[in-house]
């Protein structure tokens, strides 16, 4: 359609080009008002993490489900540390008024709040059992006070989750109901905690939802931090090589329309923005800055060979020129972005789906708004410069010849490179970790290790037992098994501690027989633990139990605490409760997983593979264009292999320099696939032209070196320096891929100019078959 | 210290009435008159507990309870019949009208031997139900404030409608409102609302009789409609002023089943 179009505007006549320059101008202006009413009214930004898995993934569903049967939920903790200790009547009267503030808060059920003022004390006494809460008043007295110290310390269920083994830090922790967290929320929970610092109290805020909110909070604040100063290089950069105010202004315009017209059009489907959008002003900018340099080169070129053309010649006779090749390099840089649809990852999908559409529209910009402004404002006429690429051709052409006699050098430096790249590439890691995604001396993450230093950890693993048989969960060879799972994978490092209806039976058990710890085992009978069970309803909080076992005693949830949301973590744990799974099925028990930290392992399990389908999926395309453009499947080849070598580089410097996979490092492979070929494509055609004209590889080559060298020189200086501005992004990973797709960039550049430049050669691409003359002299050409 | 109220009876039996027919009344004069209806000295009754939680899945009890009430002290004594793994299981409970705390004893058969609780617990529910102990304890009608909202018919009886709220902050329900029958003074329907005022819980008798020449109410649902749980309670075989030894309440009986 657009090829149409544009073919037909190059018939049209000088008049009739005006009138079109003024209706585009009009329609652009139009969309743009559009779009940004759109931002205004529908735009928000995404921070439930939940919101960012597919909901239809077999482990999501189950996971859910779990969730509803058991009321899992995600909280907030609340820890307050005295370093003399907690056990003193004003620590207490903290702990109490939180406690209770909380339970009116409607963002609570009054039974989700835990906390030493909340927790049941079931004791055991000499002729029977005692269940009473730690305190209602305040105590006072040192006698009270330390009485309380010691209850606290010989209650397993609170001494070391609810207040730490050392006794400086109590715990609040509210489960939060189902989407009440938000942005004014995190902020008042926030000022409620800290208004209770002082008196050597010292108050933090840890979990999930605070994680979350903070991310929300930090992702556009970094966006308006960012683009400024994208804006600000990338002008500089543009000013550099156009040398003129007006089209430095004019490209960044249009850069600055096609993100908003991108973010436009996510606001009006209704998509959100999720943490990883927000780094899509400064893609598209990097990106769509380098279509404005090429056809400002055109229309300088055509200007400099001919001073007399008029305004509207030079813009025909551009766009002429640089549609073909343009568009290819679009193209290619939408399949990168494109290819990411096949993740499963919402966030990866809309980011791959939106940015391709911001390219899109940068590149009809580049080819209807540039050429319209220079119609409707005109052009400042140049001054003619001589040229001053005159060194660049000589020190081109002379890496050029070095390049060709020493390739053999060249070609083992690759096979080092690519052996490196293989060995770094088995070490890469999948992290789905949302703390990893903050600054390592930032509060949220300091407060997240003090209260893990502390307590079982911030972090959940659910794991869902079933059987097919009520009362499965009162037979004690079930729970005992139960037991020795939660014990063994407790001896991890990373896992606080675990939770399950194990627990209560072994406390009832203890507490039965007169406190006697060798009494805190499972008992022999089923009968036995029913009995418990219903003493413990009776006595108890029975909402507690809900929690941990359903009503048919056959559906069983243990919760595993861990000091870490990273995937290794998770992993490890995983591995030791797998190693159980024989054992429990043969007593006829299903072993499943649910919660938030197993939704995130999944999650990034769905991160790599969705990678990995993106890159096949864009490798396999770009070959496949490569091919049909050049007709030449060598082409395609030769054309593909420095995009190789770059997606091999990056893993292998990702697993040397130890950089994980995550939601945002996962975009890396395809965006630089779909960048980087660009070079290769610049370089084949040109290579291509000459070839066909002289029929010389060797001067061919030579003029493709210093022709293309130096324009995707130009393009890679930007893109990198674009890309370079993440650098300062507040997000620990934003920084790494601003980095690595710089580096990306920089392979891209070197392979195409070095090994693909030798491959180009040596394989005698687009020779003719039959033109055996041709061949014979310039086999001679290297002698 | 909360006194416990057995399953429900207590609340049932407070909401009997003479079938006094009065004039026209205030809230609190129709709440007085609730309060202030005699209860049987003694009453035993087989019980059947039903919960439901949100997935659908039941949990059934089967109990027998005996009460006496002589000399102030309110005496109860409940066995678990079923489900098989529970039964024999014995829980009883002496209160005191002089405010002193609660006596309570278990009996575990598997465990062989009857034990003391004491319980200054704040859990509310009373065994996983929908009922908290204070929804089966009489609440004194002076604890509230109380307004004769309306006077409505409800499934064809007619009925005063009360809304009675607490006088002292920090109850759990913000206000009730209790639906009660013109013409016997049994509380037929009564919403619980949270400190936040939505509608928590609602109580709905299903099925009343006149046994002994007492009202005595043998079904009621008590419904959370936030948490989508709800409770039926059932009485049957219930003989009111039969005579219960004072045998019965003692911890050798705990041990030998009802």
């Amino acid at each position: 359609m657009l090829t149409f179009i544009i073919k037909l505007l190059m018939k049209l006549t000088v008049k009739k080009l005006t009138t079109y320059s003024w209706i585009t101008l009009l329609i652009l202006v139009a969309g743009s008002i559009y779009f940004v009413r759109e931002m205004k009214n529908n735009a928000y930004m995404e921070t439930d993490l939940d919101e960012y898995m597919p909901a239809q993934h077999p482990a999501f569903v189950f996971s859910e489900q779990a969730e509803e049967w058991f009321s899992i939920k995600d909280g907030i903790l609340i820890a307050i540390e005295n370093k003399s200790g907690v056990f003193n009547p004003e620590t207490l009267e903290k702990i109490k008024d939180i406690s209770s503030k909380l339970q009116e808060m409607s963002q609570f059920e009054e039974n989700d709040i835990m906390s030493l003022y909340t927790a049941d004390n079931i004791l055991g006494t000499e002729d029977g059992m005692d269940v009473q809460p730690f305190y209602e008043e305040v105590p006072v007295q040192p006698g009270e006070l330390d009485s309380l110290r010691r209850s606290v310390e010989s209650n397993d269920m609170v001494h070391g989750r609810l207040v730490s083994e050392d006794g400086t830090v109590a715990l609040i922790a509210a489960s939060m109901k189902d989407d009440v967290f938000d942005e004014a929320f995190h902020a008042e929970i926030l000022k409620f905690a800290k208004s209770y610092n002082g008196d050597g109290d010292q108050v933090y805020v840890a979990g999930r939802p605070i994680v979350e909110g903070t991310m929300g909070m930090l992702g556009p604040e970094d966006m308006k931090r960012m683009v400024p100063l994208v804006v600000l290089v990338i002008t500089l950069v543009l000013f550099i090589l156009l040398r003129s105010f007006r089209a430095t202004l004019f490209t960044l315009l249009s850069v600055v329309v096609s993100t908003i017209w991108a973010f436009g059009l996510m606001a009006a489907t209704g998509v959100p923005i999720y943490s990883v959008a927000t780094m899509m002003p400064v893609m598209l900018i990097a990106i769509g800055v380098a279509y404005g340099i090429y056809f400002y080169n055109h229309l300088n070129q055509y200007r400099l060979s001919r001073p007399q053309a008029t305004d509207s010649e030079a813009v025909v006779h551009a766009v002429k020129l640089l549609w073909k090749p343009l568009s290819m390099a679009a193209f290619t840089t939408i399949i990168g972005f494109i290819s990411l649809v096949t993740s499963q990852v919402y966030p990866i999908k809309y980011f791959g789906l939106f940015t391709a559409f911001g390219i899109l529209v940068a590149w009809m910009l580049a080819l209807v708004f540039l050429p319209s402004s220079i119609l409707i404002f005109g052009s400042r006429k140049r001054k003619i410069r001589v040229h001053d690429d005159k060194p660049t051709y000589t020190l081109l052409n002379k890496i050029t010849d070095k390049l060709l006699i020493t390739k053999k050098i060249s070609f083992t430096v690759l096979v080092v490179v690519i052996a490196l790249s293989l060995w770094g590439l088995q070490k890469v890691w999948i992290n789905s970790s949302f703390l990893d995604k903050f600054e390592p001396d930032s509060e949220i993450v300091k407060t997240d290790q003090f209260v893990n230093s502390k307590f079982g950890g911030t972090s959940t693993l659910n794991v869902i037992i079933e059987s097919d048989e009520a009362d499965a969960f009162k037979q004690p060879e079930n729970l005992r098994l139960v037991d020795e799972m939660q014990e063994a994978t407790e001896e991890l490092a990373k896992v606080g501690n675990s939770f399950s209806l194990t627990d209560y039976i072994k406390r009832m058990n203890k507490v039965m027989n007169s406190d006697e710890e060798a009494f805190y085992t499972i008992p022999e009978s089923s009968d036995m633990v029913a009995q418990y069970l219903l003493l413990y309803e009776m006595s108890g909080d029975p909402e507690n139990l809900v929690k941990v076992v359903n009503y048919d005693y056959n559906k069983l949830n243990i919760t595993f605490q861990l000091k870490g949301d990273d995937s290794k973590t998770i992993n490890e744990a995983i591995a030791v409760i797998e190693s159980y799974t024989d054992r429990f099925n043969e007593l006829g028990l299903t072993m499943k997983y649910a919660g938030s930290g197993y939704k995130s392992l999944v999650f990034s399990d769905l991160i790599l593979e969705g990678q990995l389908w993106s890159i096949a999926l864009s490798l396999g395309m770009v070959f496949l264009l490569l091919a049909l453009m050049f007709k030449s499947l060598k082409a395609g080849i030769i054309g593909s292999i420095p995009i190789v070598i770059t997606a091999l580089i990056s893993f292998g410097v990702m697993g040397l320099a130890d950089i994980a996979l995550s939601t945002t490092t996962a975009l890396l492979t395809s965006i630089a696939i779909g960048i980087g070929v660009d070079y290769a494509i610049h370089f084949l055609q040109t290579y291509q032209v000459y070839f066909k004209k002289t029929n010389s590889r060797h001067e061919a080559i030579h003029a493709t070196m210093h022709h293309t060298g130096t324009a995707i020189l130009s393009n890679a200086v930007v893109v990198i320096a674009g890309f370079l501005v993440m650098l300062f992004s507040v997000f620990p990973p934003n920084r790494m891929l601003g980095l690595l797709v710089s580096m990306n960039m920089f392979t891209s550049l070197v392979g195409t100019l070095s090994i693909m430049m030798i491959l180009v050669y040596v394989s005698q691409l687009f020779k003719n078959k039959k033109s055996n003359n041709n061949s014979i002299s310039t086999n001679n050409e290297n002698n | 210290m909360k006194t416990i109220k057995f399953l429900g009876l207590t609340v049932l039996l407070s909401m009997m009435s003479t079938g006094v027919i009065l004039a026209q009344k205030t809230g609190l004069q129709v709440m007085q008159t609730v309060y202030n209806l005699p209860s049987g000295e003694d009453t035993q009754a087989e019980l059947s507990m039903v919960l439901t939680n949100k997935q659908g899945e039941k949990r059934v009890r089967q109990l027998k309870q005996y009460i006496s009430e002589t000399g102030g002290v309110e005496k109860k004594i409940m066995y678990f019949v079923s489900p098989a793994d529970v039964k024999g299981t014995s829980f009883m409970n002496w209160s005191y009208s002089t405010g002193k705390e609660d006596d309570q004893w278990i009996y575990l058969p598997a465990l062989k031997r009857t034990k003391r609780i004491s319980s200054g617990s704040k859990g509310d529910y009373f065994m996983g139900s929908d009922f908290t102990y204070d929804d089966l304890g009489d609440r004194h009608p002076d604890q509230d404030t109380h307004k004769l909202v309306r006077e409505e018919t409800v499934a064809g009886k007619a009925c005063y409608v009360v809304e009675s709220k607490p006088k002292t902050s920090g109850h759990m329900y913000s206000k009730t409102i209790t639906w009660v029958m013109k013409d016997n003074f049994i509380g037929l329907k009564r919403e619980f609302y949270d400190p936040n005022g939505k509608l928590l819980k609602t109580l709905l008798v299903k099925n009343y009789q006149k046994i002994s020449g007492i009202w005595v109410i043998l079904e009621t649902e008590m419904k959370n409609v936030q948490k989508n749980h709800s409770t039926t309670i059932t009485l049957r075989n219930v003989k009111v002023n039969q005579g219960v030894p004072a045998s019965k309440f003692t911890e050798r009986s705990m041990t030998m089943g009802s």
